[in-house]
């Protein structure tokens, strides 16, 4: 068994005591930043990137950590949504439609332990299916050639733009956007310095980091200047976290269903932790709500969407690591930190760094057990945060952004170029454009170009060696099929749902 | 408030863009390279050129089938975001010469009035703030941050 045996020897990198100490900060970090309302996942990992960096970690620990957080924040996106109605981040936007009701009628403390569990559920599945199905997907993806690479990463921008936003046309403006960013800097084929205007600082590039937090974290704090809910919890009081055998059983078929959706989902690039809660719950409602009682705080309704949104940030992973390809805004933000790092996720990464892939994947079978440990005796702790004034809380997410970036390059043109880039990321979102491509492009660009100039060089110039193999020409068609998939819903069905939300 | 059936903010954001991609697109042209040989017979221009076509008809779609116009914040919201911003650009300048701590003090003080706070508590939140991130980062991470040119020494 040769996946056995990786995994017993990623269990020796995350059993280390610095990987556990890692895994364990990782979990706590990421139930804090998805319980309070407006850090969700990317801008957490984001504004982590400089203190791992900073810590000068190996790669496999900086990934444990930050990938700690990510998962983690599927958790504590849900504590909000039950107590106070107010969803801790995108993922957790469905778990509100039961689970604050379920609050309303004296249950708050069910509620919370039983999407624990769900959330557990959903988390550990998702990592067996993780460990099962990436090394075979890592192995046929070796054969890709640089037009079937460069294929796939159409691909991925097109189900992206098709999932990530109301209007496609936007979200591939903002990927074409991103890879505009990438093209900035020196050419790594021809040593010659493009778009720089003369300026120094850009001959390496833009920097990834100051480009993700400005662009999150930055724009996050700008929008929160206009929300008008002023964050006052103060009648919360949650003693004990638990959670009936009988309910436990009500709800487990809805869990284990919601789980092999969620994950499915996550897998798909563009499809993350939101669009799988609201179709896990959507699924669960035609299947088992037989007496109406979805959406008046029945407690499947609570289940379904917390094992499926942590499912899915655990199948996000798949492609990220076997392809190089992340699907959603979070774990494009992952590969970036990676590349930091130096290291190029991708098929070759499970015989080169091997290491670095069974480390984290091992490290997830173990945040999930911390997670549900910390997350059903420390609830109240949790639930506690929520009472931080607003006025407090975003003046720490804006200090965090501006001496992470600063503590990278000591420098005040960083700092004006991460507020200019959130200023840009604040104008997006108003009008409807999505983030999360521009940091997929960004992230991608130099690799899109790379193979597509590899694939030229191979043909001789000849254009049509992008859609010559089997493959490509599949690819292709599904880059196009999805492109169309909005319009195709909205001829056959009555009206698409509204799915737009931000990863 | 904006109108429903006003739809300017997306035909604005198909203009500027268009703009991007005509000035990317012939900062693009410019790049001096020899192209064509056999290794790499598309250079450093074709990708960009790719990019700029592509973005220009989009933006092109953008002007002539726009969506609604978003709400954009009232007046007040706006003027405060302004505020925030300008704190920014005055802050990014101003932490080297005054140093970390009385600057993020300031700068985390006015923040917190910008969203409410009086300025008694934004005042200590924002010093607590600053003295908590400078430990973290100078004697945990090991990280320097500026001390300002005021300080002795």
């Amino acid at each position: 068994m040769d996946v056995l045996a990786s995994l017993a020897h990623g269990f020796e990198v995350a059993l280390t005591p610095l990987n556990l100490s890692l895994a364990f900060s990782g979990a706590f970090l990421g139930t804090l930043i998805g319980a309070l309302p407006g850090i969700g996942p990317v801008n957490g990992v984001a504004i982590l990137i400089p203190i791992a960096y900073a810590l000068k970690l190996p790669p496999e620990s900086a990934l444990i950590l930050l990938a700690g957080v990510y998962y983690g924040a599927e958790y504590g996106g849900r504590i909000s949504s039950i107590l106070l109605n107010v969803p801790g981040d995108a993922g957790a936007v469905i778990t509100t439609l039961d689970g604050y009701p379920m609050a309303q009628k004296g249950k708050a403390g069910e509620a919370l332990a039983l999407s624990a569990i769900s959330s557990f559920i959903g988390g550990t599945l998702a990592v067996i299916g993780l460990t099962l199905f990436a090394p075979y997907l890592a192995e046929w993806a070796i054969k890709f050639g640089p037009a079937e690479y460069f294929a796939l990463m159409v691909f991925a921008f097109s189900t992206l733009a098709s999932l990530a936003g109301k209007n496609p046309v936007k979200a591939l403006i903002a990927s074409i956007f991103g890879l505009m960013l990438a093209t900035v800097g020196i050419d790594p084929g021809s040593g010659v310095p493009r778009f720089t205007f003369g300026e120094m600082k850009l001959y390496d590039g833009v920097d990834f980091l100051v480009v993700a937090i400005g662009l999150f974290a930055i724009s996050e704090v700008l929008t929160m200047m206009e929300s008008s809910y002023m964050g006052s919890a103060q009648r919360i009081k949650v003693q004990t976290a638990l959670v009936s055998f009988k309910t436990f059983m009500f709800s487990l078929w809805s869990i284990l269903r919601s789980s092999l959706i969620g994950f499915f989902i996550g897998v798909l690039p563009g499809a993350g932790a939101s669009i799988a809660s609201a179709v896990a719950y959507t699924t669960e409602k035609r299947l088992v709500d037989r007496e109406g009682t979805f959406g008046t705080g029945d407690p499947r309704g609570v289940a379904a969407p917390e094992a499926a949104n942590n499912a899915a940030s655990g199948g996000a992973m798949v492609p990220m690591l076997t392809l190089g390809v992340p699907g959603s805004g979070t774990t494009a933000v992952l590969l970036g930190a990676l590349m930091m790092f130096n290291v190029t996720p991708g098929p070759l990464i499970f015989e080169q760094r091997p290491e670095v892939v069974w480390g984290l994947i091992a490290s997830m079978y173990i945040g999930n057990i911390m997670l549900l440990v910390l997350n059903l005796p420390l609830v109240g702790l949790f639930a506690r945060i929520l009472t931080i004034p607003r006025w407090f809380l975003v003046p720490s997410i804006a200090a965090l952004s501006f001496v992470g970036v600063y503590a990278v390059n000591n420098s005040a043109f960083d700092l004006l170029f991460m507020t200019g880039i959130g200023v840009v990321g604040y104008l997006m979102r108003k009008a409807g454009f999505p983030l999360a491509p521009v940091i997929l492009g960004l992230v991608l660009g130099r690799l899109m170009e790379v193979n597509l100039r590899r694939a030229l060089a191979i043909s001789g110039g000849d254009w049509s060696i992008l859609y010559a193999g089997t493959l490509s020409k599949t690819l292709w068609a599904l880059a196009i099929l999805s492109l169309l998939f909005p319009y195709l819903v909205s001829l056959l069905g009555p009206r698409r749902q509204d799915l737009s939300l931000d990863e | 408030m904006a109108e429903n059936n006003s739809r300017n903010s997306d035909r604005i954001a198909g203009v500027l863009l268009l703009l991007l991609s005509a000035g990317y697109g012939l900062e693009a042209i410019r790049l001096q390279a020899d192209t064509g040989y056999m290794a790499d017979p598309l250079g450093p221009r074709a990708f960009p050129l790719l990019l700029a076509t592509a973005l220009a008809i989009f933006s092109l779609y953008l002007i002539f089938k726009p969506d609604p116009d978003p709400n954009w914040p009232p007046k007040r919201v706006l003027l405060a975001q302004l505020s925030m911003l300008v704190s920014f650009v005055v802050y990014s300048y101003a932490l080297a010469p005054l140093g970390f701590l009385l600057a993020t003090t300031l700068e985390m003080t006015w923040l917190s009035r910008l969203f409410g706070a009086d300025w008694r508590s934004g005042f200590l939140g924002g010093l607590g703030l600053a003295l908590s991130l400078y430990v973290i980062f100078v004697f945990g991470l090991g990280i320097p941050l500026p001390l300002g040119h005021w300080w002795p020494g």
